[in-house]
């Protein structure tokens, strides 16, 4: 259960992480963008007479500042859309697609909401803002969040749904967005009455933090790196950042929420004097032992490496204090102690903590994209002006950081014999841990699940030994009825196989085969991926298939035989009959004939085994054992037997070119039904293969369908 | 062994389509599917040629055989299919 809920909160952490990878563009566009149309900051630096407003300069770095903050400004449909994707199990778009609709549904039911309550004026102050121009509640990032996991437990629920066969269109992934949408009309409903509590809470929960003073900040340091080895610091410091627990401001008339919007806000805001603290104080803590305390940690291990080993460790250890320093990506390092000495990593949470709390204590104001580095530094602090963002702080606090780290770290590895890059006793690799390996220790797998036990699956395994394996595939799509294939070798593709596995034709053209299934075929697809990725997949050849699906027991084949042409008319393959049940072949392979005139022929040589009382159809039973079904129009059965005149009666034996059934052709199309007559064969998994020989215009007794046994 | 009977409410009885899908749904199922009338005549669901020859009508009731296999679980999705199709 533990493993279960850590599994699920390590899934969200992760989701975040593709929206979150567009925050440095965003943020380089934003920050370029609006240091250099800030006011203040021109005319600081003398740059008035290259940049002024209508200058060309001026409006692309206009544009820059724009189109980043559009990206901030959205972030919440983001969120929708990136949690649904990394939340969702398979088919991932579709999940992104239900992400988008679920959002803008769940805005508008509340938009509607405040409108029937009396529109803004009547809620509270500050609770309402505009989202992609529908007025809505402020619900922050928070507001994508709740639809994109609320989309993925829908689509992963969902995503597979059989639906009745007349609904079945609606099936499947099919299904994910009509019942997000469904949904989420009622959530939205009852955020109108949920979130302005909400709303309260998250209010009085940051103004503790905020009164907290530095000791919360400090606090708010210390965790926020303690939960980094378990990927779970994105849930922890993400409300910080992007809601009203980081602290909510009026900005250029604006309401704001969050640490990271508001420091946004007041970067793009040409009126900002002062960055303020109350912001930044959840993000300007990483600067100083980023860029100066994590490489002196890196220069302490070298110090401390074997002589001989320490070029080896010293490549690795230098490339990863750089990425540390320049991008704030601190992980390549860190994991590089946590994993041999947790001791020393407890002793960086608190002076990681203590660096947050100094920062507030100094009045920094720098804030950041995603984390602290010389880039976000350089734009956020340094090219913001010191008068604004007091950033001077940073490298004095950073420089005593950096000589603590170098002691601290140099004094933990000798006294404690700690086993950091370069110091493994002969035979062992230097090398950087990386998540994976502190996941292998812990027995968490990457997903943070417990290893599946793959392979279960006998249909899917069935379908792709069918199509010659998993290395002959090279496209797997599907349509309402089909399964569509591009395979690279058509000759390893066993029709026999993919009939077993429930197909009820398999249709070939070049390096295409379509599989027949019927409108189920979207939940197969589905099915077939997963096994795919299934470590079972890769061992077919090896592993005896499971013969438990009846379907699979092994055809007992008859004779084969050549069927003559029931009617004159023009051919038809089954596939275009304009019914589904002949269609999908769901009873069997055969051939049809649009008829040129009112009468139905025997065949072959046959018994009358069943007459329909209302004579559209019948059934007939060759001595060699082939079942055939003889269907005159679709749905003609509605007729009751008007138009229709049977000229034998069941028991009856026939030759081959009898006269079976007339009809009245023109009565039976003027009534509003199609004259299509399917031939079938209703035993076609007796036989190796029901194939048409002919096509286009054919008289009555010409050859049409060749079973082979 | 179970059995349970259904009266038939589709208008036009037990004709080509529903009688293909129960084939369909019998074939998938590791239980032996009988249907009887009431006049002693029977087939099994998964002939469909069979099926068809009993002439099943619209307001006939049947009765149905699941025999072998996992019965219980076979027998619900049977009652089920015909609930939903006949």
């Amino acid at each position: 259960m533990k493993d279960k809920i850590f599994g699920v909160l390590q899934r969200v952490g992760r989701s975040f992480m593709l929206p979150i990878a567009l925050l440095p563009v965003a943020g380089l566009l934003l920050g370029i963008g609006s240091s250099f149309t800030n006011q203040t900051m021109l005319e600081t630096y003398g740059l008035t007479g290259v940049i002024y407003e209508g200058g060309i300069l001026y409006t692309v770095l206009d544009i820059m500042n724009q189109c980043g903050s559009a990206v901030f400004n959205n972030l919440a449909l983001l969120f929708a859309m990136g949690v649904a994707i990394g939340m969702a199990k398979k088919e991932k778009e579709v999940a992104a697609l239900s992400g988008a609709i679920a959002y803008l549904v769940m805005n508008t039911a509340i938009s509607a909401m405040i409108t029937a309550r009396g529109g803004v004026e009547a809620m509270a102050a500050n609770t309402t803002t505009s989202t992609l121009g529908i007025t809505t509640l402020q619900m922050g990032v928070f507001g994508g969040i709740i639809v994109g996991l609320g989309v993925a437990a829908l689509h992963n629920r969902f995503y597979k749904t059989q639906l009745p066969q007349v609904l079945s269109f609606f099936g499947g992934t099919r299904f994910v967005p009509i019942v997000c949408t469904a949904v989420f009309v009622v959530v939205g409903i009852v955020m109108f009455f949920l979130w302005p509590v909400v709303q309260m809470g998250i209010a009085a929960l940051g103004d503790l933090v905020i009164r907290s003073g530095y000791a919360g900040t400090w606090i708010y340091g210390l965790l926020e790196r303690a939960l980094i080895p378990f990927g779970l610091h994105h849930v922890f410091y993400m409300p910080f950042w992007q809601t009203a627990v980081g602290g909510t401001a009026v900005i250029d008339g604006v309401t704001v929420q969050g640490a990271q919007n508001i420091f946004f806000a007041e970067l793009a805001s040409k009126s900002t004097q002062v960055f303020s603290v109350e912001a930044t104080r959840f993000m300007a803590g990483k600067f100083p032992f980023m860029i100066f305390g994590l490489p002196g940690a890196a220069l302490a291990m070298y110090k401390t490496a074997k002589p001989e080993k320490r070029k080896v460790a010293g490549g690795l250890l230098i490339s990863a204090a750089l990425t540390a320093m320049l991008t704030g990506i601190t992980e390549p390092l860190e994991f590089t102690f946590l994993f041999v000495a947790p001791l020393m990593y407890a002793v960086h949470c608190v002076y990681a903590g203590l660096s947050y709390m100094l920062m507030h204590l100094f009045n920094v104001g720098v804030g950041m994209t995603f984390s602290g580095g010389v880039i976000d530094l350089t734009l956020f602090g340094i090219l913001q002006g010191n008068g604004k963002t007091h950033w001077i702080w940073i490298p004095i606090v950073g420089a005593v950081y950096f000589v603590v780290y170098y002691f601290t770290f140099y004094f933990m590895i000798t006294r404690m014999n700690l086993k950091t890059p370069g110091r493994e006793e002969d035979g062992e690799e230097t090398k950087l841990f990386t998540r994976s390996d502190f996941k292998a220790k812990t027995g968490v797998g990457p997903d943070g699940s417990t290893p599946a036990a793959g392979g279960s699956d006998p249909v899917s395994a069935l379908i792709l030994k069918g199509l010659g394996g998993k290395g002959n595939l090279s496209d797997v799509d599907c349509c309402a009825t089909r399964l569509r294939i591009t395979v690279l070798d058509p000759d390893k593709v066993s029709d026999t196989l993919l009939k077993q596995s429930g197909a009820s034709g398999v249709i070939h053209k070049g390096n295409g085969v379509q599989v027949v299934y019927g409108p189920q075929v979207a939940v197969i697809k589905s099915n077939l991926e997963d096994f795919m990725d299934s470590p079972a997949s890769d061992r077919l050849d090896s592993t005896a298939l499971p013969t438990a699906a009846p379907a699979a027991k092994p055809a007992q084949h008859k004779t084969g035989a050549v069927l003559a042409a029931h009617m004159d008319g023009t051919v038809i393959p089954m596939a275009e009959v304009q019914d589904d049940a002949f269609s999908a072949c769901i009873l069997g392979q055969g051939a049809a004939i649009e008829p040129a005139e009112g009468k139905l022929y025997a065949p072959a040589d046959a018994e009358v085994d069943n007459l329909f009382d209302t004579h559209h159809a019948i059934g007939l039973v060759t001595p060699g054992g082939v079942e055939i079904l003889l269907h005159i129009g679709i749905n003609t059965v509605e007729l009751g037997g008007k138009h229709f005149t049977a000229h034998v009666q069941a028991g009856q034996k026939v030759k081959q070119g009898d006269l079976l059934i007339s009809f009245d052709l023109d009565a039976i199309k003027a009534a509003g039904y199609l004259c299509t007559t399917p031939m079938i064969i209703c035993n076609t998994d007796e036989y190796q293969s029901v194939a048409p020989t002919a096509r286009g215009r054919i008289q009555a007794g010409a050859p049409l369908l060749e079973i082979k046994g | 062994m179970k059995q349970f009977t259904y009266t038939i409410t589709d208008p036009v009885g037990v004709h080509a389509r529903p009688a293909g899908l129960l084939v369909k749904a019998a074939k998938g199922l590791d239980s032996t599917v009988t249907v009887s009338k009431s006049d002693g005549k029977s087939a099994a669901a998964t002939k469909l040629m069979a099926l068809m020859g009993l002439g099943i009508k619209s307001g006939e009731t049947v009765t149905i055989t699941v025999e072998g296999g996992s019965e219980d679980a076979n027998a619900a999705a049977v009652q089920q299919f015909f609930a939903e199709n006949l």
